[in-house]
């Protein structure tokens, strides 16, 4: 109980934006592992390497940002994971990963 | 006179120095990306992404003005990446239910 109220009052705490920005921001991970099951076709390379440099970058800042925002951290290493993948499947399906020499349509 | 506001900005806490500018300003890209797949066909649209894109761009919006200080940086970038999630999801939306008549969606 103590834990919770704790919880329920701290300064990054669900009362405050440094919470519920980060909860937004899993909406992300969240779409990135349900596209995982689709067919690689479907996979955007632009947004996924956007994706990929967003979250690097969002992983600095809430290390550096007053307070260090752990959950913002957590939910950009997952996110920069899940778009990793979804960029090597991308780049997979698009024969660049082939070790002869790849047609790559797009 | 000019030469020191721009060393003013340059040696910012929050200047182009460091992360509190860069990652803010990357955001964009993903309002860029959005834009450069408006020209892809809706059937390659994910409506998991768009919604996660449309979401936290209106709930990001929503928070920069209540961040003390205002964040106008902030509200601009998740304005329009909200506004390409929405105008993303109309598209597929509207292939999806309200033009093809023979084959159904399978999404």
């Amino acid at each position: 109980m103590a834990a919770f109220k704790a919880f329920w009052n701290s300064p990054v705490g669900p009362k405050t934006t440094h919470f519920w920005g980060p909860v937004a921001n899993w909406g992300f991970v969240v779409a990135g592992l349900v596209d995982m099951q689709k067919p690689p076709e479907m996979i955007s390379r632009n947004m996924t390497a956007a994706m990929c440099v967003y979250s690097g970058l969002f992983m600095r800042f809430a290390w550096m940002v007053q307070p260090r925002n752990y959950l913002l951290l957590v939910c950009h290493a997952s996110n920069e994971s899940v778009q990793l993948y979804q960029f090597s499947r991308w780049a997979k399906a698009q024969g660049y990963l082939e070790k002869k020499e790849p047609e790559g349509q797009h | 006179m000019a030469a020191s506001k721009i060393q003013a900005l340059w040696n910012h806490p929050a200047g182009p120095k460091t992360i509190h500018f860069w990652a803010p300003t990357f955001k964009w890209g993903i309002s860029i990306a959005n834009v450069a797949d408006f020209s892809k066909p809706p059937e390659k649209i994910s409506y998991p992404q768009q919604v996660a894109v449309t979401c936290t761009g209106l709930i990001w919006s929503r928070y920069s003005t209540v961040v003390t200080p205002k964040n106008w940086n902030l509200f601009s970038v998740n304005v329009v990446m909200a506004g390409t999630g929405i105008y993303q999801l109309a598209r597929k939306i509207r292939h999806d239910h309200f033009s093809e008549v023979q084959v159904p969606a399978k999404e």
